[in-house]
């Protein structure tokens, strides 16, 4: 171990010589569905979940819309308070070259994005993220069957991470709320 | 190693800002203070970017850009504070670190908070040292939230605070999977990858050859930010503006 800078009070303890051998993965669970329903929307005394299923002609009207529609039945919560809808939360994951990005999105009842969070990191070889199988296992997992890969308390520094993916998927889903609010098949 | 681990974290949430995955650590009691106090961080962040993002038509940044020469515009306390320290980064790096890119060093001019369009081809992008101090902001706000200890990770840019101390990795930028590098107790640490097909770009003619990754410690994130990208593009891992900013880099 050796020490870095630390003129300033800043230490910085190398974990070895710079040896940057063998690559290992790497996981972060921020927090659960639920957990992200509640802070968005602390006013809710219940949260519904609904299924909403867009047919095929629906669907082109997403795709008009400028949106890939991606999937035809999306899973919603919807926050209640004394029976009135306060909004919706929508969680979707999204896959970038070597990452896998769980995350929320609040949307308010007047259709318009009130805060995202990202529920959970998943940082991997690209090879290895590319495989639909590695994927799968994280698909529909909650916070009981937490995969914990890596040390819990890390910090990634890079440069190429990107979240467009995740813009891209609030996009869909912001479409998405709109259309079934105008259905009216959130209820 | 000075202070406890990391491991008293009480509290880790995360969101899509500045173009990339925002992360905030605090550790502490009390879940709805701590809760409120990341909240607080994210809005900081936010209000930088705001401030400073040239993809954001109304940002101090995109107006000074889309301002014809001798235009001029009263600035956001932010931009003002980014654009003086690169306006000494610029003095004191012998113009490796410039702000416009190439596009005219000496096309802009700051009289306190007002910013003076010198030239028609002065384009500003921030993108070097914006990001370090948004985190430099969030953290300011997890302090003045009375958080003892955290630290705010703005995709690899990232800087810890009072007990905390964090565990770092680095993340291959071409093969993916993440490596350990160390522990950061107090201080700010940054990484930028230069390879080829990585988002960071060099203008200046010097450059990092055989090394793409450059990694700074230093005392503040808005430093950290910045000279990664002074160190890649002089080529120079002792270059003497890391000691005069009691910092330190690494090639890898």
């Amino acid at each position: 171990m050796s020490r870095g800078a630390d003129a300033a009070g800043v230490v910085v303890t190398l974990a070895s010589a710079l040896a940057l051998a063998p690559t290992s993965a790497f996981a972060v669970d921020y927090l659960s569905a639920d957990e992200a329903a509640q802070l968005m929307f602390p006013q809710a005394d219940r949260f519904e979940s609904r299924t909403v299923a867009f047919d095929a002609g629906q669907l082109q009207r997403l795709q008009a819309a400028g949106v890939s529609p991606r999937s035809a039945r999306w899973q919603v919560r919807v926050a209640l308070r004394d029976g009135a809808t306060l909004g919706y939360v929508v969680v979707d994951d999204v896959i970038g070259k070597f990452e896998l990005i769980s995350y929320a999105v609040g949307i308010g009842s007047d259709g318009a994005v009130r805060q995202i969070e990202v529920l959970s990191y998943r940082e991997s070889h690209g090879y290895e993220i590319r495989l639909p199988a590695w994927r799968r296992q994280f698909v529909g997992k909650d916070a009981s069957a937490p995969l914990r890969v890596g040390d819990d308390i890390a910090n990634i520094s890079g440069a190429t991470l990107s979240c467009s993916h995740v813009t891209e998927g609030v996009r869909r889903i912001v479409a998405m709320i709109g259309l079934a609010r105008q259905l009216g098949t959130l209820g | 190693m000075n202070g406890p681990r990391a491991s008293s974290v009480a509290l880790r949430r995360a969101r899509p800002l500045l173009g990339t995955l925002v992360e905030v650590g605090v550790c502490g009691d009390g879940d709805a203070a701590l809760h409120a106090a990341c909240d607080a961080a994210f809005d900081a962040v936010a209000q930088v970017q705001r401030a400073l993002s040239r993809f954001d038509a109304d940002s101090d940044i995109a107006r000074f850009n889309a301002l014809a020469a001798g235009g001029r515009l009263d600035l956001q306390s932010h931009t003002a504070t980014v654009l003086s320290a690169a306006r000494q980064l610029f003095v004191d790096s012998d113009g490796v670190f410039d702000v416009s890119l190439g596009s005219a060093p000496t096309g802009w001019l700051l009289d306190g908070t007002m910013l003076h369009k010198l030239h028609a081809d002065a384009h500003l992008d921030l993108g070097g040292v914006g990001k370090g101090h948004a985190v430099d902001c969030a953290v300011q706000a997890l302090r003045s939230a009375g958080v003892a200890g955290g630290w705010v990770n703005a995709g690899g840019d990232l800087r810890s605070f009072g007990s905390a101390t964090v565990e770092l990795k680095l993340r291959d930028e071409r093969r993916g999977g993440v490596v350990d590098f160390g522990r950061l107790h107090d201080g700010a640490f940054a990484t930028s990858c230069f390879a080829a097909g990585a988002r960071s770009r060099l203008t200046a003619s010097r450059r990092v050859s055989t090394h793409s990754h450059v990694s700074v410690a230093a005392p503040s994130c808005l430093l950290a930010d910045a000279l990664t990208k002074v160190v890649a593009a002089s080529g120079d891992p002792r270059h003497p503006l890391l000691a005069r900013a009691d910092a330190q880099a690494w090639l890898h």
